[in-house]
């Protein structure tokens, strides 16, 4: 999922400065997760804003905001309402946002979507409810077949390919000491399945071509253009 | 003279590191000679090399390459650290031209410290490439060739050192890693700072076989805090108890020549396991003449 966290309510108040009737949208996907855009934390910021004076039109939460069907399929039956709208709030990740500006600019509407959450990347939950560790950085030319299933460009601060840095400390990283040393939990895992050996290969420095922004992903034909 | 002429030639290697100054290092009249070429002054007579530190615990300071060539401009023999943190690819191989074209011989490959460690925190990490991919790109320059396979007009020369932490756990693992650098175009190591000879006596078992020349790395302890400084706060190093006892009970003003002689016991138990030191002085370099010809008399 996408991680999001929430933006200080007086960033949201300044950015929604000037404006009075507001649709607050969120996302009952990764956001729902990380509770920060689910039903309930729209209802909670619809609340909010009409503490402050605001009128709120709507607050809802699509299945998926990043996904343009799904927000439009939402946003539809609103149409009425969203014409009255001064601004949007999305509670979603940077990717909602733009889809829903997208969905309202294709209504043929010119109205601010403002951004209510800021997203820290691609997560993974450990604890439901309590939390989630980025292990993917989406690189575009995945190494887990030769690290122990364990990813070193993510999990080492320096995404380090060859092996650690002299800095691990109790088996610990440099950069934070409450954290594993990655390449230490890969040579312990790769010992554990008997294949050290493979460690000792050469990895050549990583084609960093393959994330040159912004991607573009061809669904049908499964690959990145 | 290149390092690696020097071990060559059976040489007992000594190279004394200096950090390069905060500031620029333009000559006006009446400026006096900078901190680091002071500390390079200090070692001049015991020093075969200085290494040249990189944006040291990623502190920004004048570059590497200018203070290098300050100092080779002084007829001292600068080893041009080189870090994986704040350039990427073009830039990396771009300096490595730059070095040898400005005379530079020898050059010491480093992963580099966090940014987080150091006085801009919120700067972007590079680590477009790591320490062995570095080896292996500047293995190449020497061959006449970019990383690419693109020939040079003139192929570089230069003498390639890279770093091994002896007090790594796991110790296998971090001379897998010494041994990807080796393949690579490592032809002298420096070690990180050991206080434990048992320590290195563990490593040198392991590593004799490799047959690259090793430089026991010193880091003279000050003062007790400094010890347990260190021991909190530095990644890869333990400094033991009875350094950090014994430097305690030394009154203030003695502590130096106590310091002396704590570095001169380790040296002398290690020197045999190895093939130079290299001194990390920390702005005591007057220390390093003194400690040399301790150890000498010893022998």
């Amino acid at each position: 999922m996408i991680g999001t966290t929430p933006k200080p309510f007086e960033e949201i108040t300044e950015a929604l400065k000037g404006y009075d009737r507001i649709a607050v949208i969120g996302c009952d996907g990764c956001a729902k997760v990380c509770m920060t855009g689910g039903s309930d934390q729209v209802a909670e910021m619809a609340e909010k804003l009409k503490k402050i004076g605001k009128s709120v039109l709507f607050a809802m939460s699509p299945e998926r905001t990043c996904y343009v069907g799904k927000t439009k399929t939402s946003l539809d039956p609103q149409l009425d309402k969203l014409k009255e709208a001064d601004a949007l709030l999305v509670l979603g990740c940077g990717g909602a946002v733009q889809i829903t500006r997208q969905v309202i600019e294709n209504y043929g509407l010119t109205i601010p979507v403002k951004v209510g959450l800021d997203s820290v990347g691609h997560m993974d939950t450990l604890i439901m409810g309590e939390l989630a560790i980025e292990q993917c950085q989406e690189c575009g030319e995945c190494i887990l077949n030769e690290t122990g299933g364990i990813c070193p460009v993510t999990k080492c601060a320096k995404s380090l390919l060859n092996g650690p840095c002299g800095g691990a400390q109790n088996g610990k990283c440099e950069v934070d000491s409450e954290r594993d040393c990655a390449w230490i939990l890969i040579y312990n895992r790769m010992a554990a399945l008997g294949e050290l050996d493979k460690l000792r290969r050469f990895m050549e420095p990583k084609d960093y071509s393959k994330m040159a922004k912004p991607r573009r992903l061809n669904i049908k034909e499964r690959k990145v253009e | 003279m290149k390092l690696t002429e020097l071990f060559d030639k059976g040489e007992f290697v000594i190279t004394s590191e200096v950090g390069p100054v905060k500031g620029c290092l333009r000559s006006i009249a009446g400026s006096k000679l900078p901190q680091c070429a002071q500390e390079a002054e200090l070692v001049r007579s015991v020093a075969h090399a200085i290494n040249v530190t990189d944006n040291q615990s990623a502190v920004m300071r004048l570059g590497s390459l200018a203070a290098s060539v300050k100092l080779k401009e002084r007829g001292f023999e600068p080893i041009y650290q080189m870090t994986c943190r704040d350039r990427n690819r073009l830039a990396l191989q771009s300096d490595l031209l730059s070095a040898c074209s400005l005379g530079i011989d020898n050059v010491l490959c480093l992963t580099g410290d966090y940014t987080s460690l150091g006085d801009h925190k919120s700067a972007k990490s590079v680590f477009d490439i790591d320490s062995v991919q570095l080896l292996k790109i500047a293995r190449g320059l020497n061959e006449g060739h970019d990383m690419m396979g693109n020939a040079l007009t003139q192929s570089t020369n230069l003498a390639l050192g890279a770093v091994v932490n002896p007090n790594f756990e796991p110790l296998d693992l971090q001379l897998l890693k010494m041994e990807k650098k080796i393949e690579a175009g490592a032809q002298f190591f420096q070690t990180q700072a050991v206080y434990d000879p048992r320590v290195f006596e563990k490593m040198v078992k392991k590593t004799e076989k490799f047959g690259v020349p090793i430089q026991y790395g010193v880091v003279t302890i000050k003062s007790p805090q400094m010890g347990k400084f260190m021991n909190e706060n530095v990644s890869g190093i333990t400094v033991p108890d009875w350094i950090i006892e014994e430097m305690g009970k030394a009154a203030k003003q003695d502590r130096k020549k106590k310091a002396i002689e704590i570095t001169v016991r380790l040296i002398r138990e290690i020197k045999p396991m190895v093939q130079g030191i290299h001194f990390m002085p920390l702005g005591w370099s007057d220390i390093v003449p003194t400690i040399m010809e301790a150890v000498k008399s010893a022998i």
